[in-house]
């Protein structure tokens, strides 16, 4: 288990490339890892304090990581827990394991991931499971669970895994959906554009373009482009 | 002080000058090409390249380099940018998948071996963004085809079938957009487009203008051959991308026959490749390549280029706007549609090209047949970059073009439909390094009408390419991963007599020229005086006094005086 603590308030990014499997390294190794802050390439060890407790494959982060970019991507297994809010791409590109983060999330949280759970105990904001400008593809499979709000553009083009908002969310949901399970249990702005499959479940008011069929509490759509997703009143 | 170079013992292969592989020097002076008797062989700085091949710098006379299209595909694909190529340094930071950045489109092509490339199509409103861009990009000269063949004074002078005005709008066209030649794109379809519309074949009428892509055709090849500018009419056929558009093609070669030109073709039809399609639809298309080469064979005053596909990420970008749309329709791809007021248009789709997708594979099987059917003083090695794939492949291509085993290996990775639907499979042709060499070298040169480009003569630009490779013991038959490996990292590029590559590591940058074409004293610029007044007055969005290119914007201009 690894814990990390930054050892000043950053001004700039950081963009930190940290998964469980850090922990699994030396001290040493752990020490040198090279993270980015703003345009300098540093040690892990000059921007954080390292404690290291046996080699289980868990990161600890306590403190205000707001500006740490990065951390979790394209992690396999293990668990990171985050004690504060997180920067943006958390998660991204992940395929196993667990992230917590007891605070807020920023950006692309979980974009393009094909497994694993992340789980945000306060808000998180836009781009959630989305996919990266110019990519086809969002997230494939996995389990984003966010407590509180979320903001806009929430799994674009997100082909598969589930996507669980218990509060209120933004605009565009779901837009051009290929696949998987949006839940939003609150309210939210125009969901499924251009969707060809996948399920939008709204506990709350949302707005809907023409372009859906409806049914009873039912919607299926968009027409527009010959899908057959399903936007279902809960 | 431009230093003399002395390139010692290297094995020359220079198709222009009928040089295979033989023994000899080169020197160099204030980055020409001189004889030995013109230096001090004390002074000049010797390049050992003993048993080492030697060659003319790489001319590609059709790739999409500069202007709005390419700029558009930046901003359309922001996941082409994600490829990082180099970081800033003493160079400048270079970028891109494919569609690259225009200091990598330099870099790239220098450390290839490259070192002339000509922007394929500029649509002449965009000419100023064009040549912002060619300024930017670093080491290669350039020059820019600008596109004629939508454009509304174009079809009235091809209507009235008035020579005297062709020629008088076009040596003003190309002085204000600082144009090398006439570039045609689906002559009519793209005027045809602005009505949602298409032509279909070379007979069907342009919307409201009652003159036919024909007329268009002969009338500016007929302009450019009394204009006598130094590179002929450069056409993108009509129905590109159409199953059964070899038959168009070849109709459009035709077209030329008895049209003469003592230096050069009459006509030049490139990324043959799209247009060489047999068929009536998707699901039975098959190859036109054998036809169309036969057909370019048998005429002494036509060339083509390939229009190779490359098996992985592409963009497609032309001025041929309602093809894009079609693509777009066919691929569910992303697209942007661009109008150049009455001009023409553009559009841009990405694109991957899938071995195993059948249609992808055929275009690979065709480009390849085109490469090995049609005579290598006839045939031009390109992708069309961006729409086949990115130019950094061209060795592949070659090593490719040299090797049926190579091609052995490659079709049994593609879609088996290619083995009944072309003749790639049957082709044993295997190019000579002399011919591949004449492709990539002396024949685009030729093609382009750049004398000092694409050879080793005495006088010709000191534009030179040094590779790892020994003719006298290179098997290009079994040997083409070393072709394929070593035609990417030159020992030596050399550019004006200045060494900018060195075992395919970038030395410094220098800036080529920009060639343009200026016909003007062999026309009478008033007659279409009042002409383009009227179109500027009524239809334009510009005034005429601030259209187009000063010479003085540009780094380094080199203006072509057409005799």
């Amino acid at each position: 288990m690894l814990i990390l603590k930054p050892r000043f308030s950053f001004d700039v990014s950081v963009e930190a490339e940290i998964t469980p499997e850090l922990a699994t390294k030396s001290l040493e190794e752990i020490k040198s890892f090279k993270v980015w802050y703003g345009k300098f390439e540093k040690n892990l060890d000059e921007l954080f304090e390292i404690s290291k407790k046996g080699d289980e494959k868990k990161l600890i982060l306590d403190g205000n990581l707001s500006k740490v970019k990065w951390v979790g991507m394209g992690m396999d297994d293990g668990e990171i827990i985050v004690n504060g809010d997180i920067g943006a791409n958390c998660g991204a590109f992940m395929r196993g394991g667990k992230i917590v983060i007891e605070g807020n999330a920023d950006d692309w949280l979980g974009a393009e991931m094909k497994g694993g759970e992340i789980a945000v105990r306060g808000n998180a904001r836009n781009l959630i499971g989305c996919a990266y400008y110019g990519n086809t593809t969002g997230m494939q499979d996995g389990k984003i669970t966010i407590e509180g709000n979320a903001g806009n553009y929430i799994g674009e083009k997100m082909a598969g895994g589930i996507i669980e908002i218990k509060g209120s969310a933004g605009d565009f949901i779901g837009t051009e959906m290929k696949g998987g399970e949006i839940i939003i249990h609150g309210n939210c702005g125009f969901v499924g554009g251009d969707m060809k499959s996948g399920v939008i479940k709204i506990g709350g008011r949302f707005d809907l373009l023409p372009t859906f069929r409806k049914a009873e509490d039912e919607w299926t759509g968009d027409v527009l482009v010959g899908g057959e997703g399903k936007i279902v009143k809960i | 002080m431009i230093e003399m170079l002395w390139i010692k013992n290297g094995i020359v292969v220079d198709p222009k000058n009928g040089i295979d592989a033989e023994r000899m020097d080169i020197f160099v002076k204030d980055g020409r090409i001189v004889s030995e008797n013109e230096v001090r062989k004390e002074d000049c700085r010797v390049i050992d390249a003993s048993n080492r091949l030697v060659v003319a710098g790489g001319v590609d006379m059709h790739a999409h380099i500069a202007g709005s299209k390419i700029n558009v595909g930046r901003t359309m694909r922001p996941e082409e940018m994600r490829v990082v190529r180099q970081t800033a340094g003493k160079l400048r930071a270079s970028m891109g998948r494919v569609l690259l950045t225009s200091p990598a489109i330099g870099y790239e092509y220098a450390r290839m071996g490259y070192t002339t490339a000509v922007e394929a199509a500029t649509p002449p409103i965009g000419a100023p963004h064009t040549h912002e861009e060619l300024d930017s990009i670093p080491v290669v000269d350039k020059a820019s085809l600008t596109v004629f063949g939508n454009w509304h004074p174009v079809f009235k002078y091809a209507a009235e079938k008035d020579g005297e005005k062709m020629r008088a709008f076009i040596a003003w066209a190309l002085e204000r957009t600082k144009g090398f030649g006439v570039k045609v794109v689906n002559p009519g379809g793209v005027e045809a487009w602005m009505y949602g519309g298409n032509v279909r074949n070379l007979e069907d009428e342009v919307p409201k203008w009652g003159v036919t892509p024909k007329e268009i055709i002969t009338e500016l090849v007929n302009a450019n051959e009394e204009l006598n500018l130094p590179h002929s009419v450069h056409l993108h056929c009509n129905n590109l991308g159409v199953p059964g558009n070899y038959q168009t093609t070849v109709e459009t070669i035709k077209l030329v026959s008895g049209i003469k030109n003592k230096s050069r073709q009459v006509l030049h039809i490139t990324h043959v490749q799209f247009n060489a399609y047999a068929g009536s639809s998707w699901r039975d298309v098959a190859s036109g390549a054998a036809e169309i080469a036969k057909v370019v064979n048998s005429m002494d005053n036509v060339t083509i280029d390939m229009g190779q596909a490359i098996f992985g990420h592409a963009t497609a970008m032309t001025s041929d706007a309602p093809f894009q749309f079609t693509l777009h329709k066919l691929t569910g791809s992303r697209w942007v549609n661009k109008d150049t007021e009455i001009e023409g248009g553009a559009g841009i789709v990405p694109i991957t090209y899938m071995p195993r997708n059948p249609v992808h594979a055929l275009q690979w099987a065709i480009g390849l047949e085109l490469g090995l059917l049609v005579d290598s003083d006839k045939v031009v090695l390109s992708t069309d970059y961006p729409n086949g794939g990115p130019y950094t492949e061209y060795p592949y291509v070659m090593a490719i073009l040299m090797s049926k085993k190579m091609r052995e290996k490659e079709l049994e990775r593609v879609s088996p439909y290619v083995q009944k639907a072309t003749s790639l499979p049957a082709i044993d042709v295997e190019r000579t390094l002399y011919e591949v060499i004449e492709m990539t070298r002396s024949l685009p040169a030729r093609v382009m009408g750049l004398d000092s480009k694409g050879h080793l003569g005495i006088g010709a630009d000191a534009d030179i390419a040094i590779y790892n490779l020994n003719p006298d013991d290179l098997d290009p038959s079994s040997q083409y991963d070393a072709v394929n490996r070593e035609f990417r990292v030159p020992a030596y590029t050399i550019k004006d007599g200045d060494i900018i590559v060195r075992d395919g590591t970038l030395l410094k940058e220098t800036w080529g020229k920009t060639y343009w074409a200026d016909a003007r004293k062999k026309v009478n610029p008033e007659s279409i005086d009042s002409d383009l007044d009227d179109f500027f007055t009524n239809y334009y969005t510009v005034e005429r006094k601030n259209y187009g290119v000063a010479e003085y914007w540009m780094r380094k201009p080199e203006r072509l005086e057409v005799k």
